[in-house]
Protein backbone atom coordinates (compact mmCIF):
# COMPACT_ATOMS: atom_id res chain seq x y z
CA UNK A 1 0.00 0.00 0.00
CA UNK A 2 1.27 3.48 -0.86
CA UNK A 3 1.45 6.06 1.94
CA UNK A 4 -2.00 7.59 2.43
CA UNK A 5 -2.89 11.22 1.79
CA UNK A 6 -5.05 12.73 4.50
CA UNK A 7 -7.50 15.64 4.80
CA UNK A 8 -8.77 16.67 8.23
CA UNK A 9 -11.79 18.96 8.51
CA UNK A 10 -14.45 19.96 10.97
CA UNK A 11 -17.90 18.63 10.09
CA UNK A 12 -19.42 21.44 8.04
CA UNK A 13 -21.36 21.20 4.79
CA UNK A 14 -19.40 24.22 3.59
CA UNK A 15 -16.29 21.99 3.45
CA UNK A 16 -17.80 19.53 0.97
CA UNK A 17 -16.23 21.34 -1.96
CA UNK A 18 -12.82 20.92 -0.27
CA UNK A 19 -13.51 17.22 0.20
CA UNK A 20 -14.33 16.80 -3.50
CA UNK A 21 -11.29 18.84 -4.54
CA UNK A 22 -9.04 16.65 -2.36
CA UNK A 23 -10.30 13.46 -3.98
CA UNK A 24 -10.04 14.94 -7.49
CA UNK A 25 -6.45 15.99 -6.82
CA UNK A 26 -5.18 12.87 -5.03
CA UNK A 27 -6.97 9.92 -6.67
CA UNK A 28 -5.45 10.31 -10.16
CA UNK A 29 -1.98 10.20 -8.62
CA UNK A 30 -2.91 6.86 -7.02
CA UNK A 31 -3.73 5.44 -10.45
CA UNK A 32 -7.50 5.88 -10.55
CA UNK A 33 -8.87 6.33 -14.06
CA UNK A 34 -11.22 9.20 -14.89
CA UNK A 35 -14.41 7.30 -14.16
CA UNK A 36 -13.04 5.83 -10.94
CA UNK A 37 -12.13 9.34 -9.78
CA UNK A 38 -15.61 10.57 -10.61
CA UNK A 39 -17.25 7.74 -8.69
CA UNK A 40 -14.96 8.18 -5.69
CA UNK A 41 -15.62 11.93 -5.58
CA UNK A 42 -19.35 11.27 -5.44
CA UNK A 43 -19.13 8.41 -2.95
CA UNK A 44 -16.92 10.34 -0.53
CA UNK A 45 -19.08 13.46 -0.85
CA UNK A 46 -22.20 11.41 -0.10
CA UNK A 47 -20.67 9.78 2.96
CA UNK A 48 -19.15 12.94 4.43
CA UNK A 49 -22.54 14.61 3.97
CA UNK A 50 -24.10 11.73 5.88
CA UNK A 51 -21.60 12.10 8.72
CA UNK A 52 -22.19 15.86 8.99
CA UNK A 53 -26.00 15.70 8.80
CA UNK A 54 -26.83 12.39 10.49
CA UNK A 55 -23.68 11.38 12.38
CA UNK A 56 -22.99 14.67 14.11
CA UNK A 57 -26.55 15.96 13.54
CA UNK A 58 -25.15 19.33 12.54
CA UNK A 59 -23.35 19.80 15.86
CA UNK A 60 -19.86 19.54 14.36
CA UNK A 61 -16.92 17.28 15.09
CA UNK A 62 -13.76 16.01 13.46
CA UNK A 63 -13.70 14.18 10.14
CA UNK A 64 -10.59 12.59 8.68
CA UNK A 65 -10.45 11.47 5.06
CA UNK A 66 -7.62 9.22 3.97
CA UNK A 67 -6.93 8.08 0.42
CA UNK A 68 -4.51 5.28 -0.37
CA UNK A 69 -3.83 2.67 -3.01
CA UNK A 70 -3.89 -1.02 -2.11
CA UNK A 71 -3.08 -3.35 -4.98
CA UNK A 72 -5.37 -2.43 -7.85
CA UNK A 73 -7.79 -0.58 -5.61
CA UNK A 74 -8.20 2.88 -4.14
CA UNK A 75 -9.32 2.91 -0.51
CA UNK A 76 -11.06 6.03 0.81
CA UNK A 77 -11.37 5.89 4.60
CA UNK A 78 -13.55 8.35 6.46
CA UNK A 79 -13.12 8.49 10.24
CA UNK A 80 -15.39 10.37 12.60
CA UNK A 81 -16.20 10.57 16.30
CA UNK A 82 -19.98 10.39 15.93
CA UNK A 83 -22.10 7.63 17.51
CA UNK A 84 -21.44 4.27 15.88
CA UNK A 85 -23.53 3.62 12.77
CA UNK A 86 -23.08 0.82 10.27
CA UNK A 87 -24.49 1.91 6.89
CA UNK A 88 -25.09 -1.76 6.06
CA UNK A 89 -28.06 -1.52 8.42
CA UNK A 90 -29.69 1.29 6.39
CA UNK A 91 -32.83 0.22 4.52
CA UNK A 92 -32.48 -0.30 0.78
CA UNK A 93 -33.63 2.55 -1.46
CA UNK A 94 -35.95 1.62 -4.33
CA UNK A 95 -35.20 3.85 -7.36
CA UNK A 96 -38.30 2.56 -9.14
CA UNK A 97 -40.75 4.16 -6.72
CA UNK A 98 -43.01 6.83 -8.27
CA UNK A 99 -42.53 10.44 -7.26
CA UNK A 100 -45.21 10.47 -4.58
CA UNK A 101 -43.89 7.43 -2.78
CA UNK A 102 -40.18 8.19 -2.91
CA UNK A 103 -38.35 9.19 0.23
CA UNK A 104 -37.03 12.72 -0.03
CA UNK A 105 -33.61 11.57 1.11
CA UNK A 106 -31.99 8.20 1.86
CA UNK A 107 -30.23 8.07 -1.51
CA UNK A 108 -26.65 8.71 -0.44
CA UNK A 109 -25.93 5.21 0.85
CA UNK A 110 -27.75 3.74 -2.17
CA UNK A 111 -25.42 5.67 -4.47
CA UNK A 112 -22.29 4.69 -2.54
CA UNK A 113 -23.24 1.01 -2.85
CA UNK A 114 -23.52 1.45 -6.63
CA UNK A 115 -20.41 3.60 -7.01
CA UNK A 116 -17.97 1.47 -5.01
CA UNK A 117 -16.89 -2.15 -5.15
CA UNK A 118 -17.03 -2.43 -1.35
CA UNK A 119 -18.31 -0.25 1.49
CA UNK A 120 -17.06 -1.41 4.86
CA UNK A 121 -17.68 -0.15 8.39
CA UNK A 122 -15.84 -0.75 11.61
CA UNK A 123 -15.77 0.81 15.03
CA UNK A 124 -12.17 1.75 15.94
CA UNK A 125 -10.84 0.91 19.40
CA UNK A 126 -11.30 4.51 20.52
CA UNK A 127 -14.92 4.70 19.31
CA UNK A 128 -16.53 6.59 16.46
CA UNK A 129 -16.63 5.14 12.97
CA UNK A 130 -14.32 4.20 10.16
CA UNK A 131 -15.98 3.65 6.80
CA UNK A 132 -13.92 2.45 3.86
CA UNK A 133 -15.06 2.96 0.28
CA UNK A 134 -13.06 0.68 -1.99
CA UNK A 135 -12.91 1.18 -5.73
CA UNK A 136 -10.94 -0.51 -8.48
CA UNK A 137 -8.50 1.88 -10.14
CA UNK A 138 -9.93 0.97 -13.54
CA UNK A 139 -13.67 1.09 -14.12
CA UNK A 140 -15.44 -0.85 -16.88
CA UNK A 141 -16.68 1.73 -19.40
CA UNK A 142 -19.81 -0.10 -20.55
CA UNK A 143 -21.95 0.07 -17.44
CA UNK A 144 -24.96 2.34 -16.93
CA UNK A 145 -23.95 5.99 -17.00
CA UNK A 146 -20.42 5.19 -18.11
CA UNK A 147 -17.73 7.54 -19.28
CA UNK A 148 -18.65 10.22 -21.77
CA UNK B 1 -23.59 27.45 -7.38
CA UNK B 2 -25.05 30.35 -9.36
CA UNK B 3 -28.58 30.42 -10.74
CA UNK B 4 -29.93 32.52 -13.61
CA UNK B 5 -33.66 32.98 -14.13
CA UNK B 6 -35.20 33.52 -17.56
CA UNK B 7 -38.94 34.07 -17.33
CA UNK B 8 -39.96 33.18 -20.87
CA UNK B 9 -43.68 33.64 -20.09
CA UNK B 10 -45.82 34.16 -16.98
CA UNK B 11 -46.29 30.39 -16.76
CA UNK B 12 -42.83 29.20 -17.78
CA UNK B 13 -39.51 29.88 -16.04
CA UNK B 14 -36.07 28.68 -17.08
CA UNK B 15 -33.61 28.29 -14.22
CA UNK B 16 -30.01 27.76 -15.32
CA UNK B 17 -27.66 26.19 -12.76
CA UNK B 18 -23.91 26.86 -12.86
CA UNK B 19 -21.40 25.18 -10.55
CA UNK B 20 -21.90 22.37 -8.06
CA UNK B 21 -25.15 21.34 -6.35
CA UNK B 22 -24.64 19.60 -3.02
CA UNK B 23 -25.90 19.42 0.55
CA UNK B 24 -24.61 22.93 1.27
CA UNK B 25 -26.83 24.67 -1.28
CA UNK B 26 -29.72 22.41 -2.38
CA UNK B 27 -32.20 24.19 -0.12
CA UNK B 28 -31.45 27.45 -1.94
CA UNK B 29 -32.57 25.80 -5.17
CA UNK B 30 -35.83 24.66 -3.55
CA UNK B 31 -36.40 28.20 -2.24
CA UNK B 32 -35.76 29.76 -5.65
CA UNK B 33 -38.12 27.32 -7.36
CA UNK B 34 -40.78 27.85 -4.69
CA UNK B 35 -40.60 31.60 -5.24
CA UNK B 36 -41.12 31.13 -8.98
CA UNK B 37 -44.14 28.93 -8.30
CA UNK B 38 -45.55 31.49 -5.87
CA UNK B 39 -45.06 34.12 -8.58
CA UNK B 40 -47.26 32.21 -11.02
CA UNK B 41 -44.85 29.92 -12.88
CA UNK B 42 -46.38 26.51 -13.53
CA UNK B 43 -43.58 24.97 -15.61
CA UNK B 44 -39.97 24.98 -14.50
CA UNK B 45 -37.19 24.29 -16.98
CA UNK B 46 -33.94 23.44 -15.19
CA UNK B 47 -31.02 24.00 -17.53
CA UNK B 48 -28.22 21.74 -16.25
CA UNK B 49 -25.76 22.46 -19.10
CA UNK B 50 -23.27 24.19 -16.80
CA UNK B 51 -23.86 22.16 -13.67
CA UNK B 52 -20.59 20.32 -13.07
CA UNK B 53 -21.61 18.16 -10.09
CA UNK B 54 -24.76 17.02 -8.34
CA UNK B 55 -24.99 14.93 -5.19
CA UNK B 56 -28.06 13.09 -3.93
CA UNK B 57 -29.00 16.33 -2.16
CA UNK B 58 -29.57 17.76 -5.63
CA UNK B 59 -31.90 14.85 -6.33
CA UNK B 60 -33.81 15.82 -3.17
CA UNK B 61 -34.12 19.35 -4.56
CA UNK B 62 -35.43 18.10 -7.93
CA UNK B 63 -37.86 15.78 -6.16
CA UNK B 64 -39.11 18.64 -3.99
CA UNK B 65 -39.51 20.99 -6.96
CA UNK B 66 -41.46 18.36 -8.88
CA UNK B 67 -43.93 18.15 -5.99
CA UNK B 68 -44.08 21.94 -5.56
CA UNK B 69 -44.91 22.44 -9.23
CA UNK B 70 -47.71 19.92 -8.86
CA UNK B 71 -49.07 22.13 -6.13
CA UNK B 72 -47.98 19.78 -3.35
CA UNK B 73 -45.76 20.48 -0.41
CA UNK B 74 -42.65 18.31 -0.52
CA UNK B 75 -41.77 16.17 2.47
CA UNK B 76 -39.01 17.44 4.70
CA UNK B 77 -35.96 15.29 3.85
CA UNK B 78 -35.20 15.06 7.56
CA UNK B 79 -38.75 14.16 8.58
CA UNK B 80 -38.44 10.51 7.65
CA UNK B 81 -40.92 8.01 6.35
CA UNK B 82 -44.01 9.34 8.14
CA UNK B 83 -44.04 12.53 6.08
CA UNK B 84 -43.44 10.58 2.89
CA UNK B 85 -46.35 8.27 3.56
CA UNK B 86 -48.55 11.27 4.35
CA UNK B 87 -47.82 12.70 0.93
CA UNK B 88 -48.34 9.42 -0.86
CA UNK B 89 -51.74 8.95 0.78
CA UNK B 90 -53.00 12.18 -0.81
CA UNK B 91 -51.92 11.57 -4.38
CA UNK B 92 -52.33 9.10 -7.19
CA UNK B 93 -49.14 7.15 -7.70
CA UNK B 94 -47.35 7.02 -11.02
CA UNK B 95 -48.59 10.32 -12.44
CA UNK B 96 -46.28 12.02 -14.93
CA UNK B 97 -44.24 14.90 -13.55
CA UNK B 98 -43.71 17.09 -16.61
CA UNK B 99 -44.15 20.41 -14.79
CA UNK B 100 -40.41 20.21 -14.09
CA UNK B 101 -38.21 19.48 -17.10
CA UNK B 102 -34.46 18.97 -17.23
CA UNK B 103 -32.15 20.21 -19.97
CA UNK B 104 -28.82 18.81 -21.11
CA UNK B 105 -27.31 17.15 -18.02
CA UNK B 106 -23.66 16.16 -18.26
CA UNK B 107 -23.03 12.39 -18.52
CA UNK B 108 -21.97 12.36 -14.84
CA UNK B 109 -25.19 14.01 -13.70
CA UNK B 110 -27.26 11.92 -16.07
CA UNK B 111 -25.74 8.91 -14.34
CA UNK B 112 -26.90 10.20 -10.94
CA UNK B 113 -30.40 10.78 -12.35
CA UNK B 114 -30.44 7.23 -13.70
CA UNK B 115 -29.12 5.57 -10.55
CA UNK B 116 -31.65 7.31 -8.35
CA UNK B 117 -34.55 6.60 -10.70
CA UNK B 118 -35.30 10.27 -11.37
CA UNK B 119 -34.46 9.83 -15.05
CA UNK B 120 -37.68 7.81 -15.34
CA UNK B 121 -39.76 10.45 -13.54
CA UNK B 122 -38.62 13.83 -14.87
CA UNK B 123 -38.36 14.34 -18.65
CA UNK B 124 -34.93 15.26 -20.00
CA UNK B 125 -34.50 17.38 -23.15
CA UNK B 126 -31.40 18.15 -25.22
CA UNK B 127 -31.97 21.94 -25.25
CA UNK B 128 -34.12 24.68 -23.77
CA UNK B 129 -36.39 25.14 -26.79
CA UNK B 130 -37.29 21.48 -26.85
CA UNK B 131 -38.03 21.58 -23.12
CA UNK B 132 -40.19 24.71 -23.44
CA UNK B 133 -42.11 23.13 -26.30
CA UNK B 134 -42.57 20.04 -24.14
Amino acid sequence: MTPPSTLRIQADLGRLRDVRRFVREVAPGLGADELAVRDLVQAVDEWVTNVVVHGYRGAGGPIELELARSGDEIVARVRDAAPAFDPATAPAFDPDLPLERRPAGKMGIHLIRLLCDRFEHRVPAGGGNENAMVKSTRTAPNRTGGAA
Amino acid sequence: MNTTIDRVSPEVAVLALDGELDASNYRELITTGSSLYADGARSLILDLSNLAYMSSSGIVALHSLALIFRGQLPPDPEAGWAAIHAVSADTAAGEAADQVRLVNPTPAIDSVLERTGLRRILPVYPDRNAAIAG
